[in-house]
């Protein structure tokens, strides 16, 4: 098992999620993504991305004013 | 009494930066992710706001009148609209209170829809505008009065469509959303924290809207909530200095401003962020496009899509379907992941 990092401080929604979806197309099964993101809307948008996936939410947690960090597994 | 909008902007502004009230994102997820999970949600805002006024307008507190349907103006002006909030990042709400969170692209779209939207209404495209609207079919605006049936009929049809949407979604069995450990408690964690259900926003704004009609009413601006003719105002008044132009909804727009600003810095959410030149050319375009098809249609997703669809005028549910139509165009064109950069960095477990 691997973890991924994505970097997408300065994306505003919904790019976070499609660079998201398309990082997750290459990894392999097991692996964990973490997505570092700063677009507000992202913190209700990618945790329901992630459940309507049934892809696991290993962390999630804030890194600064309007900051986070989300560690989703591919299921 | 200008005040009360203030106020009721700054409500507003709190609700939809916490409650995370995206149209573009609503109607952007049809298209992409495929769902209707927002879309819903703000079905929902629409009935409740359609039983509130149409009591206050049984009552005789507030008259609904729509004036004959301007098929030609609605149907470009709702198309180019929703082109532009995918280009912009935001509808016109969504631009206000991203503006607030300290979102350096959404001053660009705030600022060039506000100067298209006056520039449309009062500027040189003026002539242009009042042309396409005057296109209009039939005498009667509203949905009711081409079917010959009272609004009621309508409000029982869209209350029950809003409640079986709603109920859909939340009883469909899913997975949980994860959340972000708590750090505050009681009603400041709820406040400033806590990720709010869509449809208890959506009901909030509703109620917001029903407020709205009222407190608008009493100062002689005869509508509900409205967001373009106010930034359009804004933008006529900063550049001629008539007063005549500061009216209740301007006081609504810089509420919403005020609002999600203290629900921004207050949650920890407020940074300046300056996002690419490609974003911010976009959020120039998306928000000219904003402006012009806003002017056009009568209205945005709120004046329009919120507003008057809750009164039934045709004017309202034909330039919120637009807007998904134009919305769906642009993010077919526009919306794809980054090239190449879209490879994840690779590190080794653990780390």
């Amino acid at each position: 098992m691997a973890q991924h990092v994505l970097e997408t401080d300065g994306l505003v929604c919904p790019f976070p999620v499609v660079e998201a979806k398309a990082a997750m197309a290459e990894m392999p099964a097991g692996d964990e993504l973490v997505i570092n993101f700063d677009c507000t809307q992202g913190t209700e948008a990618i945790p329901r991305w992630a459940a309507e996936n049934g892809y696991p939410v290993t962390e999630f947690s804030k890194r600064g004013a309007a900051e986070w960090s989300i560690t989703v597994q591919k299921a | 009494m200008l005040t009360t909008g203030l106020l009721i902007g700054a409500a507003l502004g709190f609700v939809l930066q916490r409650g995370r009230f995206c149209v573009t994102g609503a109607f952007r997820d049809v298209w992409i992710a495929k769902n209707t999970w927002w879309l819903s949600a703000f079905f929902v805002a629409i009935a409740v706001q359609a039983v509130g006024i149409w009591v206050l307008n049984a009552l005789g507190v507030i008259t609904l009148e729509a004036s004959a349907f301007p098929w030609l103006a609605t149907i470009v002006g709702g198309f180019v609209f929703g082109f532009g909030i995918v280009l912009a990042g935001g509808c016109a709400t969504g631009t206000y209170y991203r503006t607030s969170e300290g979102l350096v692209g959404s001053w660009f779209a705030l600022i060039f829809y506000a100067l298209f939207a006056a520039v449309s209404k009062y500027g040189p495209l003026a002539g242009t505008t009042e042309a396409v609207r005057g296109v209009t079919v039939g005498t009667q605006g509203s949905i009711h009065e081409t079917l010959g049936v009272s609004p009621w009929v309508l409000v029982l049809v869209l209350v029950g469509i809003a409640g079986v949407w709603a109920r859909h979604h939340l009883t469909k069995p899913r997975a949980r959303f994860a959340t972000l450990p708590p750090e505050k408690t009681g009603l400041n964690h709820l406040l400033f924290e806590k990720a709010w259900n869509p449809f208890a926003t959506a009901l909030v704004i509703g109620v917001i809207a029903i407020i709205a009609w009222p407190a608008s009413w009493a100062t002689g601006r005869e509508s509900g909530l409205g967001i373009t003719t106010p930034s359009a105002n804004i933008a006529s008044y900063l550049t001629t200095g008539d007063v005549e132009l500061v009216d209740w909804g301007v006081f609504l727009v810089l509420g919403i401003l005020i609002g999600s600003f203290i629900a921004a810095k207050g949650s920890g959410e407020f940074k300046l962020r300056v996002p690419d030149a490609q974003t911010i050319v976009r959020s120039i375009g998306g928000g000219a496009l904003m402006g012009i098809g806003a002017a056009w249609a009568g209205g945005c997703t709120i004046g329009n899509a919120l507003v008057a669809t809750a009164a039934f005028e045709w004017q309202g549910w034909v330039s919120f379907a637009v807007m998904i139509l134009g919305t769906g165009a642009a993010a077919k064109i526009f919306i794809a992941p980054r090239k190449k950069s879209a490879a994840p960095g690779r590190v080794p477990a653990g780390v």
